[in-house]
């Protein structure tokens, strides 16, 4: 691994070079929340923050994105699929939790048994600049998911805050690359790597809700048919803000946008936790109740998508335990399965 | 030909003529067009009719949907107080309707785009009036645009 | 007097040990500072968890519905109403519930209290009498309760049960000299073109997770019109015209039945002002029809009745 850095106040100026070259994308204050939106000033994209609201996965996997457009003409129908000519985009600002929630889209959408055309175009032009947290927030278990603070999984670059500058470390070839093209990147002095070193220590130390998550498939393996499932439901109200908060959460509809004679076919995000997600044309419905649906959501998380991928669909970035209305807050879910 | 293909919702181009949907009610109301038609009463063509059973059969629905695809102005009529077919059907409408009709106001939907009238069998001529009234009061207005859908 | 958590537990047990309810809905502690969490309690011995503060926001009524066994129910001036609301479109049955009724100061909106503290995070916050005490990594900070109430509970003419089987602890006095509608009057002062932007704005923040739908106790259609398909009344993208629809529907489905509970309004993820929309039918809904959802068990729900005399000048 190779480390550069780059002073705090030339960040605003690199960004502004940037954004001439690439579509830059970074977290911005909107409506009293952080979200990723594409920037146009250096100046827009905030710093110093705890999470963003809404994922970065919208970036690669929109909530609603058009597959292609149809027309029925004078001569037939007509088929547009998009063209993909977006710029090169840069990712700036994101998590390492975050940053690791795209190994594991990139292992959905971009995996030898199905390759999604409209992901991998947007993932191929993207370079990913990770910050680390230095102070992580009370929520953050990333650690008990094999991420970190300062974790570099998929991370092309990824900062780390050491008061008056950044260290710069290249994570990927791809990363290194764009470090020598950019002469904003400084030679690293030793203090500063000691300092980056204790930085990310402390960090470590911080993260302070931990999950032995290790053992959670195991005892899945043979849950299904637990009582507990009867009961963890219960004050579940089946809505989605935990799915479409979740940076990993990547199941979709598709839906036609019609009117009149032309219309969009469309991917939308889905969530397990609607009924509508599994009822069928006949009426059936193979996960009626809410029971059904919050076993789906932890089993895929922790054991389908490990038995599949082997790895857990969850990076601990904690969005789904700030934001449920009703603080059914996974971190006990996870404990009370090691409890069984 | 669908309504849309005449032209697109939203936009004033040469030549833009208010699109205007009636629903009327079956007993009352719509009697009272077929009376404007056979008394060969005239008034503007910018009105299609929808034939409903009774004004409580309309739901907000209906006319945000007939909104959102680019409609310019929305007709509910039923029968006058009193006359309904179903006995109370429009006194029930009557109440729905004070709250959609002040909400839409509320959030900004111009006056003007939807309107709500009692219309009798007998009122073939104040049918025709209604019309020019409401066609007149939507062509000000210009196009819809508040709830007509883009697509993204 | 004895601590209010403590009688809700007393009550609880006498309850279920007496074999009166088979199920105890009320809250337990959550595991965020500010947060308290609904609880289903079964057996008299887990009554211990039982607990009351100022941050017991969620609307309870919104469980009862479907259920066989007999329920009792911790319930704030507001779940009351709504468990009225129920019991008036016979999706709850009066005998099947027994209401704790729980007189409220007001709910605790984290939301303005982490806005205050511009991205300091709370680890930990203790309510001491009227105010609550926030300690982060390295601040503490002691603010007044009543500057950090959730919105509808500012404008809260309910604070006491209005129907109960039991009520915990003495009668709280009711807010006076509020103006339950300004925030609406003001948005109404607002000119045409400003008020559709500012509600077009707080519709495009939506992401259709639709938690302000669950959370409300009277949202509770066997079919929601936005996931009906045939018809397919609105498109199902974040499209602004189509979450417009949504949410103008949805509000106007509460019309006469909206007890202003708040439960839309601190589900949403995205801070999205719902109330302005509930309020407004709620406050109309009132002058019109000169009625209240949720105050008692006899009035006759305002769209299911009419007068002859209703107003109709808006009528050609």
């Amino acid at each position: 691994m190779k480390e550069m850095k780059i002073a705090k106040n030339e960040l605003v100026s690199f960004l502004d070079s940037l954004i001439s070259e690439y579509k830059v994308f970074a977290p911005v204050k909107r409506d009293g929340f952080v979200v990723f939106q594409e920037i146009y000033s250096g100046s827009e994209a905030l710093l110093v923050y705890a999470n963003s609201k809404k994922p970065p996965k919208e970036i690669l996997f929109p909530q609603s994105e058009v597959l292609f457009t149809y027309r029925l003409g004078g001569e037939g129908l007509g088929i547009e699929e998009p063209t993909f000519k977006d710029k090169q985009m840069v990712i700036f600002g994101i998590r390492p939790c975050d940053a690791k929630s795209l190994v594991i889209l990139d292992d959905i959408f971009n995996s030898q048994v199905y390759k999604d055309v409209y992901y991998i175009a947007k993932r191929e032009k993207t370079l990913v600049i990770a910050i680390g947290c230095n102070r992580p927030s009370s929520t953050c278990f990333c650690t008990s998911l094999g991420g970190g603070p300062f974790s570099p999984d998929g991370s092309d670059l990824l900062l780390v805050d050491i008061d008056h500058e950044y260290v710069v470390q290249a994570v990927t070839e791809k990363g290194k690359q764009f470090l020598k093209k950019h002469s904003e990147f400084k030679k690293v002095e030793e203090h500063s790597l000691s300092l980056m070193r204790s930085v990310i220590e402390t960090a470590g130390v911080l993260i302070k809700s931990k999950v032995e998550t290790g053992e959670i498939k195991k005892k899945l393996d043979v849950m299904f048919d637990d009582p507990f499932w009867d009961w963890l439901h219960e004050k579940c109200l089946d809505c989605a803000v935990c799915t479409y908060l979740c940076p990993t959460c990547h199941c979709f509809d598709i839906t036609d946008e019609a009117l009149d004679q032309r219309g969009e076919r469309v991917r939308i995000w889905d969530s397990c936790a609607f009924p509508m997600f599994t009822l069928e044309a006949s009426g059936v419905n193979p996960r009626p109740t809410s029971k059904e649906r919050t076993r789906q959501r932890i089993m895929h998380k922790f054991k389908y998508f490990v038995d599949n991928h082997d790895m857990a669909a969850c990076v601990g970035c904690g969005r789904c335990i700030k934001e449920c209305p009703v603080n059914l807050d996974i971190r006990t879910v996870l404990n009370s399965i090691l409890n069984r | 030909m669908g309504i849309n293909k005449m032209q697109q919702p939203g936009q004033k181009v040469d030549g833009w003529k208010p699109r205007i949907i009636a629903f009327l009610c079956n007993w009352c109301s719509y009697a009272g067009a077929d009376l404007a038609g056979v008394s060969r009463l005239q008034y503007p063509p910018n009105t299609r009719i929808i034939r409903v059973p009774c004004s409580s059969r309309i739901s907000p629905l209906l006319i945000l949907k007939s909104l959102q695809h680019g409609v310019d102005g929305v007709l509910v009529s039923g029968c006058r107080p009193g006359d309904c077919h179903y006995i109370s059907g429009n006194y029930v409408a009557r109440r729905k309707f004070a709250i959609l009709n002040n909400l839409l106001e509320y959030l900004g939907i111009e006056k003007g785009r939807v309107h709500f009238a009692w219309v009798s069998a007998a009122e073939g001529k104040r049918f025709a009036e209604l019309i020019k009234e409401i066609t007149e009061e939507v062509r000000a207005l210009g196009p819809a645009k508040e709830l007509v859908k883009k697509q993204d | 007097m004895p601590d209010t958590s403590v009688m809700i537990r007393d009550t609880a047990k006498k309850l279920l040990v007496e074999k009166r309810v088979d199920l105890i809905i009320g809250f337990e502690r959550g595991t965020l500072p500010l947060r308290s969490t609904p609880c289903f309690v079964r057996r008299s011995v887990e009554a211990e968890k039982l607990i009351w503060n100022a941050s017991c926001e969620n609307n309870l009524a919104r469980y009862l519905r479907k259920r066989k066994e007999k329920v009792g129910i911790v319930a704030k001036g507001c779940d009351t109403r709504s468990i009225i609301s129920l019991i008036k479109e016979k999706q709850v049955a009066r005998e099947q519930v027994f209401i704790i009724g729980v007189p409220c100061h007001g709910m605790i909106d984290r939301r303005k209290i982490e806005a205050k503290l511009d991205g300091r995070e709370i680890l930990e916050a203790d309510e001491v009498s009227e105010k609550v005490i926030l300690k982060g990594h390295d601040f503490t900070e002691i603010v007044a309760k009543e500057e950090f109430l959730h919105n509808s509970c500012n404008t809260c003419n309910y604070r006491n049960p209005v129907i109960y089987d039991v009520l915990i602890g003495d009668k709280v006095e009711e807010n006076r000299g509020i103006d339950e509608y300004g925030e609406v009057k003001e948005f109404e002062a607002q000119s045409a073109d400003r008020r559709w932007q500012s509600f077009t704005n707080e519709v495009s923040k939506c992401i259709r997770c639709y938690a302000c739908r669950n959370a409300c106790p009277l949202c509770y259609c066997q079919e929601c019109f936005v996931d009906s398909s045939q018809p397919r009344w609105i498109g199902k993208t974040t499209n602004l015209s189509d979450t417009s629809i949504f949410h103008i529907v949805r509000a106007f489905h509460t019309a006469g039945r909206c007890v202003d509970c708040g439960a839309c309004d601190r589900a949403c993820p995205m801070g999205i002002d719902i109330r302005k929309l509930t309020k407004k039918i709620e406050k109309d809904v009132k002058e019109l029809f000169h009625y209240q959802a949720g105050v008692n068990l006899e009035d006759v729900p305002p769209l299911a009745t009419f007068n002859l005399g209703d107003p109709q000048e808006f009528i050609k």
